[in-house]
């Protein structure tokens, strides 16, 4: 009689599709995956003990490479905090260059997950080529405005470390003629494609049911068919001046995931138009001029999240009056998004593990801090 | 900062209001004259209340996200404080639980059993603070490896030199 | 670790009792709707294969065109590196660098311990310069290091900088086979204000009024030629005459002028901290000779001016010196030089320690070879003149040597 066996096998930490040092540890009978346990901590720079150590402003560059790939949000959010524990108030010029630079970094952010995901569905580099092409654009925006194209570090407590450059707007405005044709051949190139539905159509489903108990935010979240956008639940900044719409799935698999943000990448372009319109000039000020950045905080906590593109970012800060904080935490997306990985990947098969991890569209530095 | 007036009760004060009423006995009122360090406007409750207002805050308040455990080492006053932060999908802002337990005993119920998304939060705590989670199926360090001894984040946790082997070294 | 030991297994078929549903209460939102996002099925078997296809080729004819415009989605860009380069933003941060007035040689850095305060990874020192005769902290730094392997470009020190003295570089190609000359120490940071401005035009133009009006207070209060660029000294000496007296005058005569000024790969060897930025044409290009013919260079020069030495190591922590103003130091000088004449054609010994002990200044960090040698001679008062005068034979002796060994090469 022969019997048959489950065998442990590890995906990761080296590992091309693992989106960083990530292992995964999984049980497969056959080819049919029967437990899936994530195991975390390569990454681990322990980046809260060392924020215990460094004053805030010092702070904010370790910010930058929580979520490497899409650092002006972390920025925005750390920022955030602080203002709220200590008080600063935000001049309007400033928020709108924060919100412009936070919403190219969602673009910048989706248009590699989609590229990266289909890379690993085994469509190679074009469709990832395609998607980086984006990134690129922005990223020389960004290395005009802060100086560095990842690691921003460009927001300061109060505003932004300086005000964009007269050649911003314009170049901006230039890519956002040509945005909605890279958008709609990045989709072309995908929507319909028999391969990537089969590979994604029905797989890694997240219930609605279960996905808020889940603790899951962000596009997966809105891929499961619940429509909660922190920038409309309890928008923060100037996110209740602008019109724009909320991508929810019908069914929570990784083809609504996919789909959810490619459109999110559209509704992020029509936030960038009105702020271009809506923009104040340059008298504004980029930077509350009263705002000390050597900041201490009356004694207190605050917590600040942003909707950010993996999901809610938030920094819960306890001050002790002291310049350097008392306690320093990060509420990273990707982190709790993975939550429900080993219950998604049930029952399907190796191939698709990949490619649910992908939907998830995590990044190292924030899971494991 | 939203900019819509907000004429509700804010999710702290509708959840006093409401465990006063309903679970009067899960509720701490702290002294007077606390250190500022640790006084807080926060709701605490009991920490082996939990199973019971946690099922309440989700059902009857209808606040069922859990975005967040974050555990504190108050180091001179003795205790760890965790904060269960919760939000609605109808929108809005957080509803905050604040537990304290003893430094020496840092027991808590888990949550796990109502909530799965509790489950890294938890082994997070476990790991960098050493809060037990008792019903936690499952509770493994998270980020150090398995081996390790010590709990990083405490305070009393070396921020320098090679030296970390056994706790408060 | 086993997996029974993991928690409950969740299957979807149904929902289990222990799980909420938290469905309700709907999300509001304003300002806009929830979009449920369109699933579409191909509509012919193939056809949107063919379709993808169609964007693959329709990229490929348009790739022979270059790209000339940001609204342009299909054609190449190449840039090629390193013929070319692309060009950088002004506000593009990479290292930082020190800058340094062209027209006096003096450095716009104070020592005000700002950017060491602000560092995140803590990889800037420096040492406050000292009036070599009172020994009070004077308006400029004496010894600069920035570690180049762990600074991560955040650009706060050039924030901070209240004197415009740090800036922030645009040179990205720091790669080395030598790891220690990642730490780079002052003479390797300095760049010429016309360096920064070249890079940075709008900047420096916006700092420049202020940068020096602060530098022309600062340089008042800067006895002699303390704060001054170790690639200007020479210069600045031969045109203002400001005297002799400089141990660690084994720095090139030429000053750097523009662009890429030392860079950090050839920066700071050990041994060679005091040879930076050299002028490389007219020395030999082995490095052990190369250190012999500049020391050998400079120290022809002091045995010809006749530097008063002990005055000059007396401040060990200042890398400029004085001629004393004793007067019983000074003609022990004097006396020194007439001996070192004399002393000219004698025998050597123990060639390293005169050069050595010009090269050992402030530096706190373990250039290990150079600070072997022992501080040369002490105080101004003490017994100058047998001291001053074997030292100065020896380096005649050493001059003579090696001047001959460097015209052999």
């Amino acid at each position: 009689m022969i019997t048959t066996d489950e065998l442990q096998i590890n995906i990761g930490p080296q590992h091309p599709s693992t989106h960083g040092v990530f292992r995964m540890l999984i049980t497969v009978d056959g080819e049919t995956v029967v437990n899936l346990e994530p195991v975390f901590g390569y990454l681990h720079r322990n980046h809260e003990q060392l924020a215990e150590v460094n004053t805030y402003l010092q702070n904010m560059p370790y910010t930058d490479r929580l979520d490497y790939f899409n650092s002006m949000a972390n920025n925005h959010a750390y920022a955030l905090a602080v203002e709220k524990l200590a008080g600063i108030e935000v001049p309007e010029r400033a928020e709108y260059i924060r919100v412009m630079m936070v919403e190219l970094t969602r673009i910048l952010n989706h248009a590699g997950a989609v590229g990266f995901m289909i890379n690993d569905m085994g469509a190679w580099q074009t469709p990832l080529a395609f998607g980086i092409r984006e990134r690129e654009k922005i990223l020389d925006l960004f290395e005009m405005v802060s100086g560095a194209r990842m690691m921003c570090n460009y927001f300061r407590f109060g505003g932004v470390v300086r005000d964009i450059p007269d050649e911003f707007i314009p170049r901006l405005k230039k890519l956002l003629i040509a945005m909605p044709a890279y958008v709609d051949e990045l989709e072309r190139l995908l929507r319909e494609n028999e391969i990537l539905l089969a590979r994604s159509e029905g797989i890694g489903i997240l219930p609605r049911e279960v996905a808020v108990s889940y603790g899951v935010t962000g596009p997966v979240l809105r891929g499961s068919g619940i429509a909660y956008d922190i920038r409309k639940a309890e928008p923060y900044s100037i996110y209740d001046r602008f019109d724009f719409d909320v991508p929810v799935g019908s069914v929570g698999d990784v083809y609504d995931r996919f789909l959810v943000r490619i459109e999110e990448m559209r509704q992020s372009r029509r936030i960038l138009e009105q702020i271009i319109e809506q923009l104040p000039d340059a008298s504004g000020g980029h930077i509350n001029p009263k705002a000390r950045q050597n900041v201490r905080p009356p004694v207190g906590d605050a917590y600040a999240r942003v909707e950010s593109p993996k999901g809610e970012l938030g920094f819960y800060l306890v001050s002790d009056g002291g310049p350097k904080p008392y306690r320093y935490k990060v509420r990273a997306p990707s982190f709790i998004n993975l939550t429900p990985l080993g219950d998604m990947c049930r029952g399907y098969k190796v191939a698709d593990i990949v490619v649910i991890l992908g939907s998830i569209d995590i990044v190292m530095g924030e899971v494991d801090r | 900062m939203s900019t819509t007036p907000d004429t509700s009760p804010s999710p702290r004060d509708l959840l006093r209001e409401q465990l006063a009423t309903v679970l009067p006995h899960t509720l701490v009122t702290l002294p007077d004259d606390l250190p500022e360090l640790i006084r807080t406007a926060d709701v605490i409750v009991h920490a082996d209340a939990l199973p019971e207002v946690v099922p309440f805050v989700i059902d009857q308040l209808g606040y069922g996200l859990l975005s967040d455990i974050a555990a504190v080492d108050y180091v001179e006053h003795g205790l760890f404080e965790l904060v269960y932060r919760f939000y609605s999908i109808g929108g809005g802002g957080d509803l905050v639980i604040k537990v304290r337990v003893p430094r020496e005993q840092p027991d808590v119920p888990s949550l796990l059993p109502i909530l799965p998304g509790a489950r890294l939060h938890e082994r997070e705590a476990y790991d960098l603070f050493g809060i037990r989670f008792i019903g936690h199926p499952d509770l493994r360090r998270i980020y150090m490896w398995d081996e390790f001894e010590g709990f990083p984040m405490r305070k009393d946790f070396p921020k320098q030199g090679d030296n970390y082997i056994g706790e408060g070294a | 670790m086993s997996n029974d030991t993991l928690t409950h297994s969740i299957t979807f078929t149904e929902t289990p009792a222990t799980l909420t549903v938290v469905v309700d209460p709907t999300p509001q939102i304003t300002r806009g709707r929830a979009v449920v996002v369109e699933r579409r099925r191909p509509k012919a078997a193939g056809w949107s294969l063919l379709q993808g296809l169609g964007v693959v080729v329709d990229h490929w004819r348009k790739s022979f065109r270059k790209l000339e415009d940001p609204t342009q989605i299909a054609g190449t860009f190449t840039t090629e590196y390193p013929e070319e380069r692309l060009p950088l933003p002004e506000a593009y941060r990479n290292m930082p660098i020190l800058l340094f007035d062209d027209a006096t040689g003096h450095e716009l850095c104070t020592s005000c311990f700002q950017c060491q305060r602000i560092c995140p990874p803590q990889v800037i020192h420096m040492t406050q310069a000292k009036d070599p005769e009172t020994g009070k902290p004077v308006p400029a730094v004496s010894e600069f290091i920035i570690e180049y392997d762990a600074c991560m470009s955040c650009g706060f020190c050039a924030e901070v900088c209240p004197f415009d003295a740090i800036k922030m570089d645009h040179n990205y190609e720091l790669s080395t086979a030598d790891h220690s000359s990642l730490t780079v120490h002052k003479a390797g940071l300095l760049r010429p204000v016309s360096y920064y401005q070249s890079i940075a035009p709008t900047f420096w133009a916006e700092a420049e009024a202020s940068a020096y009006k602060k530098l022309e207070a600062n340089k008042k209060r800067r006895p002699a030629s303390i704060g001054i660029a170790p690639q200007m000294i020479e210069q600045v000496k031969a045109a203002h005459k400001l005297g002799d007296g400089q141990p660690e005058a084994a720095s090139p005569p030429a000053p750097v002028a523009t662009a890429p000024a030392p860079d950090a790969g050839s920066a700071a060897t050990p041994a060679s901290n005091a040879a930076l930025a050299t002028s490389e044409g007219d020395l030999p290009t082995d490095k052990a000779a190369r250190l012999a013919a500049i020391r050998a260079r400079n120290e022809a020069k002091k045995a010809a001016e006749q530097s008063a030495s002990p005055a000059a190591s007396a401040a060990p922590t200042a890398s400029d010196g004085d001629l004393p103003t004793d007067k019983a130091a000074r003609l022990a000088a004097i006396r020194a030089r007439n001996e070192a004449k004399k002393a000219a054609a004698q025998a050597a010994t123990d060639p390293a320690q005169p050069a050595a002990e010009g090269a050992a200044t402030a530096l706190a960090t373990p250039d290990a070879p150079l600070t072997d040698a022992p501080p040369a001679p002490a105080t101004p008062d003490a017994p100058l003149d047998e001291k001053a005068a074997r030292l100065a034979a020896i380096r005649a002796r050493n001059a003579a040597k090696k001047a001959a060994q460097a015209e052999e090469e």
